[in-house]
Formats: C-alpha cells, structure tokens, sequence
C-alpha cells in the first residue's frame, strides 16, 4: 500500500482546500449572516467575535489558496485552541458534550498544516517553482 | 520553514489519535450513551445507527493505536461520506445549515490519511520497522 504515498501531497491539497472552505463559512456566517446568521449571537458582534469572523474569512481564503499556507495555519490553530477553551471547554470536560470537537479537529488539522506545508497544489509551491 | 517538514510525520500522528479519539466518542455516545445520549436519537437503535457506532468505536480504536490504518480509514472516510449525505445534505445545501462540516472533516481527514499512512507514532510504524 505504499504506492498511495504518490498521491499525499494531492489529497493534502484536497484535504486543505476543503477544510479552508468551511472554515470560511464559518466566518461568513458571524459577519455577512451567510448563509445564515450565527445561531445565539448578539446582532451586534461582540470585538473578539469581529476578530474571530476575519481570521476565519480571511484566513480561510489564503488557506484554500494555498499562500503562506505555513504561517497562516499557525495562527488559525491558535485561534481555534483560543475558540476552545474559551468557548467549550468551560461548558464540559467532554467535547461532544461541550460542542467543541469541531474546534478541535480544525486546530489539530491546522496545526499539521504548519508541519507538512501546503501540499502539491498551492499558492506556496507554484511560487517557490518560480523562484528557484 | 522547510526544516518543519522533519515534523510532519509525527505531528500527523498526533492528528490521527486527536480525530480517532474524538470519533470514538461519537459511537459510545449512540451505543452506551456515554458521556451523555446522542440528542434526537431514537430508542432502540436502528440498525444504521448499530453499525454506524460499532465503525465509529472499533474503526476509532484501530486508528488512534496506528493499527492497520490505511484500510480502516478507508472504509470510516466512506461512512462519514454516508453520514453526510444521508443525514445531513438534504437538509441544506450548506454545511453551516445543515451541520455536516464535522462530517465532512472527518471523512476528509480518513481519506488523507488512507495515502499518508498512519505517521510515525503508530504500530503500522513498529511492525514495519521490526520486519
């Protein structure tokens, strides 16, 4: 089965993509309500909502592109241990309790991103390409 | 930042044991209700939702430890897969509406780890090293 090892660096790409998508619907939904408005929040977003709503949006956006794949997936596995522990984890011990494993597998997804970089199809490897 | 790269196989594996833990958790919450009953599930159990928590615990178990990874994630990618489509697409197009996107990472996570093996830290590691 070592053969499938050819194909990591795409579906790492695949894998990012997706993921960077929906997370920029997470931001969408806390600062245009699309598709729809965030369950529970004030009409008023709160700031940390605000910051959280932009690092999402506009992470999100370089993440499916693929630039500056490594530094970007830094911050936004900061801000999803930051949602975590502040927004979950004081509610329950247990993540499907406390409706944070959603958090937590975008922290630890992006936290690897920071590792293995952006895959074979990025932003990142397209001008790393040229620039040699 | 290349010089992270020597991480990535363990850092991966640490993702796999995350998820697999994480997923765990969704199966004894339908089978043994534990730590608290699935909301909105009827009692006894469909056999769908049997089988769905019977993947979710052994398919979980196997993955955290490393042991046949490939394979198990394969075939847990294709139930979220399932998951997502039965359950939750036909209520809404968008994942934000119809509460699917931890699905969806679920089954994309499996699936890249179906080509990327199970990391380091894993007993598919140990076993292949011993060979």
């Amino acid at each position: 089965m070592e053969s499938l090892n050819a194909w990591a660096p795409r579906v790492l790409s695949l894998l990012r993509i997706v993921v960077a998508l929906l997370f920029i619907e997470n931001g969408t939904v806390k600062l245009f309500h699309f598709p729809v408005g965030e369950t529970g929040a004030p009409a008023v977003l709160p700031t940390i909502d605000l910051i959280a709503g932009w690092l999402e949006f506009g992470g999100g956006i370089l993440l499916a592109m693929g630039l500056w794949t490594r530094p970007v997936a830094f911050i936004l596995s900061g801000e999803m241990a930051v949602a975590y522990f502040m927004d979950h984890f004081p509610q329950s011990f247990w993540p499907i309790v406390n409706g944070g494993d959603n958090a937590i597998l975008y922290c630890w997804v992006f936290f690897f991103l920071m590792f293995a970089g952006p895959g074979a199809w990025g932003l990142d490897e397209v001008l790393r390409k040229k620039t040699r | 930042m290349g010089n992270l790269n020597v991480w990535a196989p363990r850092v991966l594996s640490l993702l796999r044991i995350v998820a697999a833990l994480l997923f765990i958790e969704h199966g004894t919450m339908k089978l043994i209700h534990f730590p608290i009953p699935q909301p909105g599930v009827p009692s006894p159990l469909p056999t769908l939702m049997v089988v769905a928590a019977c993947l979710e615990i052994g398919g979980g178990v196997l993955l955290a430890l490393g042991l046949f990874a490939r394979p198990v994630a394969f075939i847990l990618a294709g139930e979220m897969a399932v998951a997502y489509f039965t359950a939750h697409f036909p209520q809404s197009p968008w994942p934000g509406v119809n509460q699917g996107g931890e699905a969806i990472l679920y089954c994309w996570v499996f699936f890249y780890l179906v080509f990327a093996g199970g990391g380091a830290w894993s007993l598919d590691a140990m076993m292949a090293k011993r060979r």
